[in-house]
């Protein structure tokens, strides 16, 4: 199997704060892989050390091994910015800058690094804007502030400011945690348009967003990886009594 | 029974808050409205005469010359290192060096400013053999620092954390996650900083006794050579014996008071409209 991400034997440190237990997971390419979880479980810490975002926190430390399509991305002759640039990720509140058009939101990380000349940016940022089913609303107020926008459209609108850089894997945390049930139900059928061309790796602490939208999950417990698998197996016939628990509620 | 102390007990000690509130605020308006009263009379009666010629002439125009040139200067000289400092304080705040610089900044925003003037004095109007407008720009830029800084420092951590994760997430540099995404996001609080700092510098006169020297006969001309302001102006008219000295001062002190509020009412108006 063609994997995107795989970790060895993964640890995560916050200070003296054990938050990932040595975790081996492999995450295929194309699709959509849910991290599963209660809250603070270390779905959104896991999550981070996929595109080394992890270390913007002073305290925190990784240890083992996160290959992205077979490459150590922890190794030392890696540059994280260019980890950054093939991995875009998606918060859990949707978070537009503020003090940038929807335009530039999209444009920005294309603008700033200098990824295409000035012609081409227009024409990526509208096909980004197509591509996360928000160009026919957004089209004719390129140059508003997303400030009047709904939580569901500036969401879809970072998903597009993510997408406009051609990552090859899309990191999401809790996506939806605080969007409308409307909102939610366009970013979830978004994100199966987007998964025939994507990895999509989708933390989510809803068992049954899991079970809705993607095609393999993970159940993190207090730091452990307890079960992995194809969804409709994790779902429908659980090896673990914990995952049991989870999936039906039992477990918070 | 019970419920009308209570209310008694709330009106008393509403009553007792506003009161103290205007006690503190009385002094503001006291001092609008003498400067206003008193130096309006000579402002008009002397009209542009006043506001760009001599001290000879009866006008004061090579002191507010003065103060804007200082002004302009320590702003030339101290924003971009004030800009710099506050950003620094904040990309690095765990850093030993980031905690002595936020430490530093804290007394110097408290120094005392004729100290500053001291040391100015010292490292460069004794070597130089002359007061100069260089001299009075160091120690004015040397006092607007630490604000700007402070302000932009605080400015930037106001961010949330996520726009921080965002910019680096979409693979910007360091560099360009600080100067092109986020100090641009606080540009509105950075630039209240600055424009109270000049606020702050504009007014100023300890820090220029021992600097600026004054020059109240001629337009500055030369920044190694002397300069003055309206404040060093006030104090030096308000120490003579003459009256008409005295009315001079008060009309320099309404000049003074007009370039400070067309700084500072404009900051408070612009503060409003800030939204995240």
């Amino acid at each position: 199997m063609n994997l995107a991400i795989e970790t060895r034997n993964l640890h995560v440190y916050y200070g003296n704060n054990h938050v990932i237990k040595g975790v081996d997971l492999q995450i295929p390419a194309k699709g959509i892989f849910a991290l599963m979880g209660p809250s603070g479980c270390g779905k959104s810490t896991m999550l981070r050390t996929f595109n080394r975002l992890i270390e913007l926190n002073d305290g925190a430390r990784v240890e083992g091994e996160v290959l992205l399509f077979g490459k150590n991305i922890y190794s030392p002759d890696v540059d994280p910015i260019g980890i950054r640039r093939q991995v875009g990720m998606v918060f859990q509140y949707p978070n537009p800058f503020p003090h940038l058009t929807i335009y530039d939101n999209v444009a920005l990380g294309l603008k700033l690094n200098r990824l295409l000349p000035g012609e081409k940016i227009r024409e990526r940022v509208e096909w980004a804007l197509k591509k996360a089913a928000l160009w026919d609303e957004v089209k004719d107020r390129l140059d508003d502030y997303p400030s009047n926008l709904s939580g569901g459209q500036k969401q879809r609108l970072v998903i597009a400011r993510a997408l406009a850089m051609k990552p090859r894997v899309l990191l999401m945390d809790e996506p939806t945690a605080n969007i409308d049930p409307v909102g939610t139900a366009k970013i979830e059928e978004l994100l199966f348009e987007l998964k025939e061309e994507y990895t999509i790796v989708l933390v989510t602490h809803s068992p049954a967003q899991a079970a809705r939208v993607s095609d393999w999950v993970a159940f993190l417990y207090l730091g452990k990886l307890i079960e992995v698998g194809p969804t409709r197996k994790v779902f429908e016939n659980p090896e673990h009594e914990l995952t049991e628990k989870y999936v039906t509620g039992a477990l918070g | 029974m019970s419920r009308n102390i209570r209310r008694v007990k709330e009106r008393a000690f509403l009553c007792g808050v506003a009161l103290l509130t205007a006690l503190a605020v009385l002094p503001l308006f006291h001092i609008i409205m003498t400067v206003t009263v008193r130096g309006l009379p000579e402002v008009v009666s002397g009209g542009l005469r006043f506001l760009t010629g001599t001290l000879s002439e009866g006008g004061i125009g090579p002191a507010i010359a003065g103060t804007f040139l200082l002004t302009f200067l320590s702003a030339l000289l101290g924003l971009p290192v004030a800009f710099l400092v506050g950003l620094y304080a904040y990309e690095f705040p765990n850093s030993a060096v980031g905690r002595w610089t936020k430490t530093l900044l804290q007394i110097m925003l408290e120094f005392p400013t004729i100290l500053v003037g001291v040391f100015v004095m010292q490292v460069l109007v004794v070597p130089m053999g002359t007061y100069s407008a260089i001299a009075g720009t160091l120690s004015l830029a040397i006092i607007l620092t630490p604000y700007v800084a402070v302000y932009t420092h605080e400015a930037m951590r106001q961010i949330p954390f996520t726009y921080r994760e965002t910019s680096f997430s979409l693979g910007l540099t360091r560099t360009r996650v600080l100067f092109r995404v986020l100090a641009p996001m606080a540009r509105r609080g950075i630039l209240t900083g600055g424009l109270i700092g000049l606020a702050k510098v504009a007014g100023e006169t300890a820090p220029l006794l021992f600097t600026a020297g004054g020059l109240y006969e001629s337009y500055p001309h030369s920044v190694t050579a002397p300069v003055g302001s309206i404040s060093l102006l006030i104090y030096q008219l308000v120490q003579s014996p003459s009256p008409a000295d005295h009315r001079m001062a008060w009309g320099a002190s309404l000049v003074l008071l007009l370039i400070f509020l067309d700084i500072f009412v404009p900051i408070r108006l612009s503060l409003r409209e800030v939204k995240l």
